[in-house]
């Protein structure tokens, strides 16, 4: 079975300067890599080459087998690939409701089961659904963002930096929906977090990514943050 | 007094259609479209067209837009959509299109004035006075066309797409919209507005290849002052359509017709952000 994300060889960056240079990362199906390192060091970046917001400049991107590199975003999304970007990541004038229909594909209406299954993690999505989500707390906007990338039952889920700022309640109950998640449709997941005891918390896997290279990768087993801080500390 | 209050009405309600094409099309492609004076001029063309084959004055407008979409369609296609990278160079494109439009209808229909027949004529007791009766038709139609437009961008899945093209362009692509479609979709219409409200007002006035310029000149500054909303539109129609009017009425014409321009320029200066919010 093809990868569900195979990154192969991927240079990308900004005008003349490259962020990333030969990154090479896959995720199985059903699995969990966690991507980590230190502000600056071309995470964001790595996502958006993903998602094709920026051109590989070498190398592929694979997704569940699909050569997508040179594709617009819409058309790699719509291989059932869910993205929840670092910065301006909702439409703070749209409803909580308007914000979870935008994920769901062409022609489908119907969300109500997408939200029921969703609201036993965040409750206020039933109840809040015609409320502007700017004035959503800090918190519920993360768990909005969550909410509507699992919505469709993607295949891949892309989330950077989701607990960023959050209070621990929080990055608990985040933490539950991507394993029940990954328990039930087996999803795979791509997790770019400065939070490593979260991220080896819900990782199979982790990657250090520094100075746009893969600096380490291993299992997310018991000595795995000891390297992982060693990594983050130079 | 009554009398007045209808010119200053109907007068915002033209100003709204001419310049509620031109609102969707920035909002969403982030481009002012400087051929909407030449649609404009496409869509008085084709209520002459129409209505000197024979047909009905009342199919002039519905005809005159579904020319202004097709076109529209055509030059998003050939025109913009290339230059979606270089929003300066794509501007710069509306503008060299305005030209080339009114050049290729001289060529075509010459220089001359031309008169289109109304679909109804003279005057009706409307509010205790005597009022123009397709003026009156106008404003219904405006406030049935805002209508529409509300309808389509809150309660469809295309408006919805188009207003999160409109907030965040790159979120929207993420989640798997196709915002190349919604610029052509978007555009077309904008273009089949224009035309729709340049056959809309030929009953009132000439139709000659520069009628589009002083309707371009004025949409462009109340799109200036209304941001990406319709509801800022429709305020800010009123509100120098209506200073237009008591102006043209009290003072004198020729300063009534820069009044919009005068004014909006005014307004920006005190206050950036227009009547938009923020
Ligand atoms: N739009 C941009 N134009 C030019 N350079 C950029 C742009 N975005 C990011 N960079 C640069 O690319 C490098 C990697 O940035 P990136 O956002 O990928 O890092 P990150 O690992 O996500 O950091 P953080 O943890 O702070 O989110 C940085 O040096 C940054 O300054
Ligand atoms: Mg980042």
């Amino acid at each position: 079975m093809s990868a569900a994300l195979d990154i192969d060889g991927v240079t990308a960056g900004y005008g003349e300067s490259m962020v990333l240079r030969d990154v090479r990362l896959s995720v199985a199906p059903g699995e969990v890599v966690a991507v980590l390192g230190k502000n600056g060091m071309g995470k964001t970046t790595l996502l958006k080459t993903v998602m094709g917001f920026l051109p590989a400049r070498a190398g592929r991107v694979r997704i569940a087998g699909a050569d997508v590199t040179g594709t617009p975003p819409h058309r790699r999304a719509a291989r059932a690939v869910a993205y929840g970007p670092q910065d301006r990541a909702i439409f703070q004038e749209l409803t909580v409701g308007e914000n979870l229909r935008l994920a769901l594909p062409r022609g489908v209406r119907d969300m109500q089961a997408g939200i029921e299954r969703l609201a036993a993690f965040f409750p206020f999505l039933a109840s809040r659904q015609r409320q502007r989500a700017g004035t959503l707390s800090g918190g519920e906007q993360k768990m909005l963002i969550m909410a509507r990338a699992l919505l469709t039952r993607p295949r891949l889920l892309l989330i950077d930096e989701i607990t960023e700022g959050l209070q621990p309640s929080v990055i608990t109950r985040l933490g539950e929906v991507v394993r029940a998640e990954r328990a039930a449709s087996g999803i795979a997941v791509l997790l770019v977090e400065q939070n490593v005891g979260f991220a080896l918390s819900v990782a199979d896997r982790y990657a250090v990514l520094a100075r746009g290279e893969i600096a380490d990768e291993g299992p997310a087993d018991a000595d795995a943050a000891a390297r992982v801080a060693a990594h983050l500390s130079v | 007094m009554i009398g007045l209050l209808l010119d200053v009405a109907t007068t915002a309600a033209i100003l709204f259609v001419v310049a509620a094409g031109l609102l969707i099309t920035f909002g969403v492609l982030k481009i002012i479209n400087f051929a909407h004076g030449g649609f404009l001029t496409v869509g008085g063309y084709a209520a002459l067209v129409v209505t000197q084959a024979g047909g009905s004055p009342w199919l002039a407008a519905p005809a005159a837009f579904v020319a202004g979409v097709v076109l529209g369609a055509a030059v998003e296609r050939v025109i913009v959509r290339p230059l979606y990278s270089r929003p300066l160079d794509a501007i710069l494109a509306t503008w060299g299109l305005g030209i080339v439009i009114v050049q290729l209808i001289t060529l075509a229909f010459g220089r001359g004035t031309n008169f289109v027949p109304s679909p109804v004529s003279g005057a009706v007791a409307a509010f205790g006075t005597d009022y123009s009766a397709w003026r009156l038709i106008m404003l219904v139609v405006a406030v049935l066309l805002a209508a529409a437009l509300a309808a389509l961008l809150q309660g469809t899945r295309l408006g919805l797409e188009a207003r999160a093209v409109i907030m965040n362009e790159e979120l929207a692509q993420g989640l798997g919209i196709d915002s190349t479609r919604v610029r052509f979709v978007t555009f077309a219409l904008g273009a089949g507005l224009a035309a729709f409200a340049g056959a809309l007002i030929t009953p009132l006035l000439s139709v000659d290849p520069l009628m589009g310029v002083p309707w371009l000149l004025n949409a462009f500054m109340l799109v200036l002052v209304s941001g990406t909303s319709l509801a800022s539109l429709g305020l800010a129609s009123l509100l120098l359509g209506g200073a237009q009017v008591v102006i043209s009425t009290y003072g004198n014409p020729v300063l009534g017709a820069l009044s919009i321009v005068v004014l909006a320029a005014v307004l920006l200066r005190i206050r950036p952000a227009g009547f938009a919010r923020g």
